[in-house]
């Protein structure tokens, strides 16, 4: 009786902690989220915030053409750019992890730098590479090999690298521990085996890191499905994403409802995407 | 990707990631009023600008508090999480821990909205405490995942012999657990203050027309006609940030931090 009576008393501070963490979770992390909710079906009100009446008309307004056209639109640059970042940072890695120590430790130091970097200085920096006077289109003007330069931003292009540069690097540091830890003992087979060594990456390494991938990709999705920076910095009005508009419409013009309504189907999207992304790592760890 | 190819290839991602950051520093000390590179003469003019003008220093400061009291709220946090997860593991506490994840999970123009329309309620809207509690815990992911790995490296024979020697819990934590996990803490004490120190779209939604932090001035000022001030702030930010690290990958393994088989 007196052991389970000092095992209780030594369980009260943990137990009160684990409440204080979970509540402090709760009321500013989910009960922002669900207010946002809440207002996407408030009225719209210029004079103030909004006025607390329930309508349909926020996304009744969102389901107008305007707004689908930019969900789609918006759905196309950022899957094409989580592809190309998965893509680019998968060879990468393959690449990083055969180097000795010394160099992974200065790759690795640069893709945190890089991860780390605000997306307003990682945009400035291609603006101004981008730029008449100060970039590429300057330098190949200088080279004789562009007749008239012109800056090469906004446009499709540059929001893509923007895009690209900012999921890189995170894509690079979760794949790194899982390349470098691979068991390679398969791709020895493959080539003893008689698999031409170039090859081998495309038979062999990439079949086996798919799902990862897959998964990956979809969470790079999300992630640069939130993206404001880079297409209003580097992107024309008509390459501006969701996001831009969420942004506009809660600070711009002081319709709070209809960005949280936007906020909403974001929202929406994106679960359904991290339910898909579950189920493929599932069926990778029961694989 | 062995061999001359793989190097060429990193070589040429290595050259595209840089570049720009070249061509900004140039610009930085260049002498000319407008945008220009290579530039023609040299001059430390932005420097002297971005350190001695009364309205980038106070955005310097104001996102220098917010980066460090919004570190110490997400580590804090990061470490009762981990703490009570390691004591009690139970149903409960793995859902606070995945509950913690969710801030990563989600687009970050969704978190802004949400904590912009939440603080408005309370009546906070504007005021940089709600930039620093919102940063605190939008960020703790990070070091929740690191400081888990610090958890992980606890064995149990370890806490049972101190517990078989009549520690109490106070001095079990202090003793032991306290000084192994205290590199942990540290590194996620780090990135949080970098982050929070680089980030704009949350800043900017909940406070960003009175708090303005050094990101949002400088998108201001991107957005609306900018000198190579902003150049020379970009280069700090830059500085600031990879010192950090630099300083974070003595202190630690980094490599080992991260997930990398240890070399043995």
């Amino acid at each position: 009786m007196v052991s389970t009576g000092r095992v209780a008393v030594s369980l009260f501070v943990p137990r009160l902690l684990g409440i204080f963490a979970f509540a402090i979770l709760c009321v500013l992390f989910v009960s922002p989220l669900g207010f946002m909710v809440v207002v996407s079906f408030y009225k719209a009100d210029p004079m103030a915030f909004y006025q607390e009446t329930f309508t349909w008309e926020n996304y009744q307004r969102y389901f107008s053409s305007f707004y689908l056209n930019v969900t789609l639109r918006t759905l196309w640059s950022t899957a094409l750019s989580a592809v190309i970042v998965v893509v680019l940072a998968f060879t990468a890695m393959l690449a990083i992890v055969e180097l000795s120590r010394r160099w992974q430790l200065f790759w690795i130091i640069l893709l945190l730098s890089m991860m780390c970097l605000s997306e307003v200085i990682v945009g400035f920096s291609w603006l101004i590479l981008l730029s008449e006077s100060a970039g590429i289109p300057r330098l190949l003007g200088a080279l004789g090999l562009w007749d008239n330069p012109r800056s090469l931003s906004p446009s499709f292009g540059a929001m893509m690298i923007g895009l690209v540069t900012l999921g890189f690097s995170v894509v690079s540091l979760v794949l790194y521990p899982q390349v470098a830890g691979r068991d390679k003992s398969v791709e020895e087979a493959a080539r003893t085996l008689g698999t031409p060594p170039y090859l081998v990456p495309l038979y062999v390494t990439l079949p086996i890191f798919m799902q990862t991938l897959i998964a990956l990709t979809l969470t790079m999705f999300v992630y640069l499905l939130g993206v404001f920076v880079m297409p209003v910095m580097l992107g024309r009005p008509k390459d501006w994403t969701m996001t831009v508009m969420i942004s506009d419409k809660a600070l711009g013009d002081g319709n709070l409802p209809l960005g949280a309504a936007l906020a909403v189907v974001m929202l929406i999207i994106t679960a359904v995407l991290l339910i898909v992304s579950l189920a493929f790592s599932r069926k990778r760890t029961a694989a | 990707m062995k061999g001359i190819g793989g190097k060429l290839y990193l070589l040429v991602l290595l050259l595209v990631i840089v570049l720009p950051f070249i061509v900004v520093a140039g610009v930085s000390i260049g002498a000319s009023k407008t945008i220009a590179f290579p530039p023609s003469e040299f001059s430390g003019r932005w420097y002297h600008m971005l350190f001695s003008e009364p309205e980038w220093l106070k955005a310097m400061g104001l996102s220098l508090l917010i980066a460090l009291t919004a570190a110490i709220i997400a580590v804090s946090l990061a470490l009762v999480v981990n703490y009570t997860l390691w004591r009690l593991n139970t149903r409960f506490t793995r859902l606070t821990f995945a509950l913690g994840l969710g801030p990563f999970m989600l687009p970050p123009i969704i978190l802004a909205l949400g904590a912009s329309l939440f603080w408005a309620e309370v009546g906070w809207y504007g005021r940089i405490e709600a930039t620093i509690i919102s940063h605190g815990i939008f960020l703790v992911t990070l070091p929740l995942v690191i400081v888990a790995r610090g958890f992980a490296s606890l064995t149990d024979d370890v806490v049972e012999a101190a517990t078989i020697m009549g520690a109490t819990q106070w001095k079990l934590f202090t003793t032991i657990v306290l000084p192994l996990i205290t590199p942990y803490l540290l590194t996620g004490f780090v990135l949080v203050a970098i982050l929070s120190f680089n980030e704009y779209l949350i800043a900017n939604m909940i406070s960003g027309f009175i708090v303005e932090t050094l990101p949002i001035k400088i998108f201001n000022n991107v957005r609306y006609g900018y000198s190579p001030v902003v150049a020379s702030a970009s280069m700090f930010f830059v500085t600031i940030t990879v010192t950090a690290l630099l300083l974070v990958a003595r202190s630690t393994d980094l490599l080992a931090l991260l997930g990398a088989p240890k070399d043995s």
